[in-house]
């Protein structure tokens, strides 16, 4: 059986992913390390743990590694220049969670690197189909206001950097207070419009410092929702003095 | 010639510089990216210089191997895998030695901006590190090249370094978290090429003071070095 390795900045993360995917898991599930943290409580990776994770795994059936994000990735490609096994350990390019229950499930079902390789690889595939065409694409702003309940706010952006990840990780949290679907969008170009849920999402509409911004809101909250969103845009997201 | 002293004395001196400009480098980051690159690079040095007290390394390569692996362990973001990846190479480059003439320092310093290019898969202008560690590596060669000692050549590479630090101010970033923003990178210095001048800050420092080598502590190396950004 081929070995998977899960490399991620959080070791609570990581745990949690391969729970999750082992809970899925046949009776004979695939031995799986975890590479995580940089120690001490450190949010953060390290190639040489990576390193001594593959090695400790790595069968001549091969080695399947899973990264989360950023240095992830940087700290798995220079573990491989670390690990002495001889045998191949291939990184995957899959989404993270859907790439470990993927290759979990399909590994313990006792196929091979290149099955593995590929079944992970196309586990975004799979959560894009599921969600059809409205995955990514923006719900149009006048649907939205036909619905019942429905609130807008508008408020320009006023902090230098514009709407960049820490605005953007704000609003999603804060959108985590209300129950109502929201959209963030440029008013003066409506079809840049992002789901208020989605940091990246919203850093992809790249909103600069003067822009006007509309808040479209459906649900029980939506009044409530749209104002706190006005209110955090007008602060300037607390980047202002 | 550069002995294993004062390339110690570098180490500890890029140390202070980034002990001491560790707010400034975080502010750059919290600009463009995740605001964790002056803690980051903090808690990396500390680790190395620890690991350098006391450390009973006689060769070059021995000790670049031993700090490259203590940064790529304790830094925990992409510059620890890319400082990392540069003093590693630039110890195997180094070779077994106790000591580089200007040429073999050189070659040493070029194998590390290898490593960090072959690392980050960036280049000129995405940026990055690379933005103040190239014009510093062609201005240390061009000087050697005019018959400038080490101590004169690591200046002119401290002014280019500079200088290729500031220029990131108006780029807009290809590589790292900072890429996420798009055109709204553009007008904040790149922390990554920030650190990267102290870098070299320290090491014409290092290479102007070989007298000092011997009791250089941290103390000392923090007395008379600046902030560089």
């Amino acid at each position: 059986m081929i070995g998977i390795v899960v490399v991620s900045h959080s070791p609570a993360l990581a745990e949690a992913a391969v729970a999750l995917a082992l809970q899925m898991a046949g009776a004979s599930p695939p031995p799986v390390v975890v590479a995580a943290g940089a120690g001490d409580g450190v949010i953060g990776t390290d190639a040489a743990r990576v390193a001594a994770a593959i090695d400790e795994i790595a069968t001549e059936e091969g080695v399947l590694v899973f990264m989360d994000l950023g240095s992830a990735v940087l700290s798995a490609e220079m573990a491989l220049e670390f690990a002495e096994t001889p045998h191949e350990v291939r990184l995957s390019a899959a989404p993270f969670v859907e790439g470990i229950v993927a290759a979990v499930v399909l590994a313990g079902a006792g196929a091979g690197l290149d099955e593995v390789d590929r079944e992970a690889s196309g586990a975004m595939a799979a959560k894009a189909a599921q969600l059809g065409d409205a995955g990514g694409t923006p719900v149009p702003i006048d649907e939205r206001r036909a619905d019942a309940g429905a609130a807008v706010a508008e408020a320009v952006i006023v902090n230098d950097v514009g709407l960049h990840a820490r605005p953007a990780s704000l609003i999603v949290a804060r959108m985590g207070d209300f129950d109502a679907e929201v959209t963030v969008s440029d008013a003066d170009d409506p079809r840049r419009t992002a789901s208020a849920r989605s940091m990246l999402a919203l850093m992809g509409l790249a909103l600069a410092k003067g822009t006007r911004l509309r808040f479209s809101a459906s649900g029980a909250d939506a009044a409530a929702a749209v104002e706190a969103l006005r209110a955090l845009t007008a602060e300037g997201y607390g980047e202002l003095g | 010639m550069a002995n294993l002293d004062q390339l110690v004395d570098w180490l500890r001196r890029f140390r202070t510089l980034v002990v001491q400009n560790q707010q400034v480098l975080t502010e750059l980051d919290s600009a463009i990216g995740d605001a964790d690159h002056g803690s980051n690079m903090a808690r990396g040095m500390n680790a190395v210089a620890e690991k350098l007290d006391g450390h009973g390394d006689t060769q070059i390569d021995a000790l670049f191997k031993s700090v490259g692996m203590t940064l790529v362990s304790s830094v925990g973001g992409a510059s620890g895998p890319l400082y990392g990846t540069f003093f590693l190479r630039f110890g195997a480059s180094a070779g077994a030695v106790a000591e580089l003439d200007a040429g073999e320092l050189s070659a040493a310093l070029r194998a590390g901006l290898g490593g960090v290019v072959a690392r980050g898969k960036a280049e000129a202008g995405d940026k990055t590190m690379l933005d103040a560690m190239i014009p510093a590596l062609d201005a240390f060669d061009a000087a050697l090249a005019a018959g400038r000692d080490l101590a004169a050549a690591s200046a002119e590479a401290v002014t280019a370094a500079a200088a290729g630090r500031d220029a990131t101010a108006p780029l807009v970033a290809r590589k790292g978290r900072a890429s996420y923003l798009g055109d709204r990178s553009a007008g904040h210095i790149d922390p990554g090429a920030a650190s990267t001048a102290l870098l070299v800050e320290a090491l014409a420092a290092a290479l102007s003071r070989p007298e000092a080598s011997e009791s250089a502590s941290s103390e000392s190396a923090s007395s008379d070095s600046g902030p560089a950004a």
